[in-house]
């Protein structure tokens, strides 16, 4: 077990230096000349090299990609170029909100997902079964903003259920008095796509011989699916759910910005905007290296849920 | 020693304890601020904060209309001499900055050092002032300072600059290289505070969230891109609302419900960053919020056609506030003979050039931009200087009109010959394509249709070139463009802010035409040296006429600015320059029950 995790920490290292290549050269050739939109209304070429000198991007591109290193490292990606708030600042403040509201819906929808999967891979092909995979499709194929705007007006505006948007001062007002409708569209958001997915991994499951043969042997239906059934097929969920972690640092960027949460999707948005490349740069490589680490993790939880699976 | 009392009586109440704490007044800001270093920012919306934090020396009239500068921090207007070279301010004694721990429990007085440190600041090569343009060149000595500090690495503020000097503790003298009547409305404009020196060089990097200032309000609470919670300062020396009626009906309304309150009325004012139209909307509509007004996507919904309340929102109480915003749009074409190592089409004061770009104007139909991209929200620019800006004619007409088949009529004139596929060459039988530019928005992808319609009907072959915003300044700058739509909003109120869009000398800075014509050049540096008034304003009627003659530019439209109150509100009126009315206006705390 130790020699596969030290193995794959070691093949961190050429995926980031893959990232950060990748990163590097997309915002220094794609993203277009900085000191143009922070030089304001009207500027002169002396002030456009000022301000290109300050900011590092008149340096060669070798200088400028040993500074982005060595900002990787230290773990200090220097100040926003257009708030000058410290990027780890940003970081840190943003994080907070982004979670308050994106855990509380990975559980929720989770939890609901599986559960409605395995309700309907249990009835399979009766009506139930149908109307939900019906349900599914429809509510998978309409966009993300028709929920939020919908919901916003008729749940918050018209019945007043909650506030329209807002975000307060402490962590209990937030999650139960803000979050709560943000909560509510993101998990009728994943829920159809994840109960259409979690469906197929129980039905896969359920027609293997150790469900026949547990029938067999006189187990009661709720412990077949609730203990074999689901532990079987929680493997392909937990990859699932893991691929989804890394997303929870950058945030939904549109329910944030729709309910005026200030979290780390509403500043990336905001940071693009702005051509701010301190934190575009900061959260890329910090997801990047998320993923890794999650990656890592969902193969080490594999192990612990099925002993049989070997890590190689 | 009873003139002293009676004085003291008098002001006392001012002494911003007018402000009513429970009063608070909820706004929203549609993007985020940047930060409130008058120096580093250049934002509207970290602009209104500021101007609630940091005074400048003289501010505006709130009534007037064109907007009239009055004197602020200073005792009067400034004394303006040797035919606009020299400005001498005096400035009113016993200000005090806001407490702040910077001075150890000490108030600390306002004085005209601190505006020669504050305007030298806009020089400074580390602040990267977005503003620097508004001093730069202008003052005797001011830009060597500058020009050592790019060397050394340092400005030294402690050098003295010829011209700009305090004689004495409560006097500024400013001195021109050359004479500028428009010179005192840099001293109102908002961003031209006073901060105090030893505030700044405390806080070093984090001054964009520690504003000091001597202004109505100080930041109490401050949470980035979400919100901003100002409370009245204690120590503001207080004003009394005292403004005269205009032209405008509404405004003996406003005098009736304000005059003689103390000012600021307001106790506190919460800023929430709304990203979302519907989200603001929708809080509006629900009373959370108490002025909103960037709503254009929803104005057909509270607005009739013709600009009007919609009865619903009106029996509510509701309030519109509608004004035009010191602003044009326009779409330049450029006037240098090459684009890179390209011959541009469009350039050139020949007869033949002069009737391409005609006829394009003449294809474009300004209504459709205005009924279809602005949605009805904005009114036809007829003369480049906009509405509520020193300088604008509203008898003017531009010469010229929408007239497609008159276009074509032109190109066929000219030798501008329709090919097989139906398009029109040069006059030599050479290809003909119209590069226009625009970002890729939504917005400027109506544009872009709007533009390929007007040139399919005069038979142009048009290439639409999308870039994101700095890549197309920076292309601007160089004069790289063929054609691009853009706008201005003034940043004085004065036409000069207007009119030099078009001076030769400012081409690669807004002269973004890059238009070289020494007639307009002439006439636009005779206006200068002319403060407002008829002589002025021939010369930019006949400036106007050129670059119509010329045809630089379309000139489009000019955007309606529609707030909405709340029935609380009282006495609100949109200023046409200042950033915020925060100071002007009351909360009716009756109305709100």
């Amino acid at each position: 077990m130790l020699a596969y995790v030290v193995r794959r920490l070691w093949q961190f290292v050429p995926t980031m230096i893959g990232v950060v290549l990748l990163v590097f050269f997309l915002f220094s050739w794609v993203g277009g000349d900085p000191a143009y939109l922070l030089a304001g209304k009207v500027s002169n070429p002396e002030q456009i090299e000022n301000i290109r000198r300050q900011l590092g991007v008149d340096q060669p591109y070798t200088a400028q990609l040993w500074i982005f290193v060595k900002q990787i490292a230290s773990g200090d990606f220097g100040a926003s170029w257009s708030t000058n708030e410290k990027v780890s600042e940003i970081l840190a403040t943003r994080l907070g909100p982004s979670l308050t509201v994106l855990v509380p819906l990975l559980v929720i929808s989770t939890i609901l997902a599986m559960a409605a999967a395995m309700l309907v891979a249990y009835v399979r092909a009766s009506i139930t079964d149908r109307a939900i995979m019906i349900g599914c499709t429809v509510g998978q194929s309409i966009s993300i903003l028709v929920y939020i705007i919908v919901s916003q007006y008729v749940l918050a505006y018209q019945f007043g259920w909650f506030p329209v948007q807002g975000w307060g001062n402490d962590f209990s007002e937030n999650l139960l008095r803000y979050s709560v409708l943000p909560v509510i569209v993101g998990v009728i958001v994943s829920l159809a796509p994840d109960v259409r997915l979690y469906r197929s991994f129980f039905l896969e499951e359920m027609h293997q011989d150790y469900v026949r043969t547990a029938r067999a042997k006189g187990l009661s239906e709720t412990r077949v699916m609730w203990v074999h059934v689901l532990r079987n097929a929680a493997i392909p969920i937990v990859t699932n759910v893991m691929i989804q972690l890394p997303g929870l640092l950058v945030g939904a960027f549109l329910i944030e910005r729709f309910f005026s949460i200030p979290g780390i999707g509403r500043e990336v948005i905001l940071a693009v905007e702005r051509s701010d490349f301190p934190v575009l740069k900061a959260v890329t490589v910090y997801v990047a290296i998320a993923t890794m680490i999650v990656n890592l993790v969902a193969d080490l939880l594999y192990k612990a849920i099925d002993p049989r699976v070997e890590l190689e | 020693m009873l003139r002293v009392l009676v004085l003291l009586a008098l002001v006392l109440p001012l002494a911003s304890g007018g402000a009513d704490p429970n009063k608070v007044l909820r706004v929203t800001f549609q993007t985020a601020e940047t930060g409130f270093d008058p120096a580093k920012v250049s934002d509207v919306y970290s602009g209104q904060v500021i101007d609630a934090i940091f005074e400048p020396l003289l501010t505006y009239d709130y009534l007037a209309r064109p907007a009239r500068l009055v004197p602020n921090v200073a005792e009067s207007m400034p004394v303006v001499g040797d035919h606009g070279r020299s400005y001498t301010v005096k400035l009113k004694q016993g200000i005090h900055f806001a407490a702040d721990p910077v001075f150890k429990g000490g108030k600390r007085e306002l004085t005209a050092e601190d505006y020669v440190y504050s305007i030298k600041r806009f020089l400074d090569p580390r602040n990267r002032s977005p503003y620097a343009f508004l001093f730069e060149g202008k003052i005797v000595g001011l830009d060597e300072i500058a020009v050592r500090a790019k060397t050394t690495g340092r400005f030294d503020y402690d050098a003295k600059v010829a011209g700009l000097e305090a004689p004495d503790r409560y006097t500024l003298r400013i001195r021109l290289r050359a004479g500028d009547f428009n010179f005192a409305h840099l001293l109102a404009f908002p961003l031209v505070g006073a901060v105090a020196r030893e505030a700044i060089e405390t806080y070093g990097d984090d001054t964009n969230s520690r504003p000091v200032g001597t202004g109505p309000y100080l930041l109490k609470k401050y949470a980035r891109s979400s919100k901003i919670v100002l409370e009245a300062n204690p120590g503001y020396r207080g004003k009394v609302w005292d403004f005269s009626a205009g032209d405008d009906p509404r405004d003996a309304q406003i005098v009736a419900r304000m005059k003689g309150r103390a000012l600021p009325a307001i106790g506190s004012v919460e800023i929430s960053i709304m990203d979302e139209t519907q989200s603001r909307w929708l809080a509006f509509q629900r009373a959370e919020t108490d002025i909103e007004y960037q709503l254009w996507e929803v104005a057909p919904t509270f607005m009739t056609n013709d600009g009007k309340l919609r009865p619903e929102f009106a029996r509510r109480g509701i309030w519109l506030d509608r004004s035009v915003d010191p602003e044009i749009t326009y779409t330049y074409f450029n006037m240098q003979e090459y684009i890179g190592d390209q011959p541009n089409p469009l350039a050139g004061f020949s007869k033949e050039k002069i009737a391409l770009r005609r006829a394009i104007a003449m294809a474009y139909n300004v209504d459709d931009q205005i009924r279809i991209i602005r949605k009805g929200q904005a009114t036809r620019a007829q003369f480049p200087i906009p509405p509520g800006v020193a300088g604008h004619d509203p008898r003017y007409r531009s010469s010229i009109p929408y007239d497609p088949q008159l276009a074509n009529a032109l190109l066929d004139k000219f030798g501008y010959r329709r090919g097989p596929d139906g398009y029109r060459t040069r006059p030599g039988g050479a290809p003909l394509v119209i590069r226009y530019s625009s970002m890729p928005t939504e917005r400027d992808r109506q544009f872009d249709e709007l533009v390929k319609r007007s040139l399919d009907t005069i038979g142009l072959r048009l290439e639409i070139h999308k870039e994101r915003f700095p890549e197309l300044n920076r292309l601007g700058h160089q004069c790289r463009l063929m054609m691009r739509t853009g706008a201005w909003i003034a940043d004085y109120p004065d036409g000069d802010n207007f009119m030099q869009l078009l001076y030769g000398p400012n081409t690669g800075q807004t002269n973004s035409a890059c238009y070289r014509s020494p007639e307009f050049d002439r006439l636009y540096e005779e206006s200068r040296s002319m403060p407002d008034g008829a002589e002025r304003g021939r010369l930019y009627r006949q400036m106007a006429r050129l670059a119509e003659v010329h045809t630089v530019w379309i000139l489009g439209d000019s955007r309606y600015r529609n707030v909405l109150l709340q029935p609380r509100v009282a006495g609100y009126k949109k200023h046409p320059v200042l950033f915020s009315e925060w100071l002007y206006i009351d909360l009716d705390t009756a109305a709100r029950k």
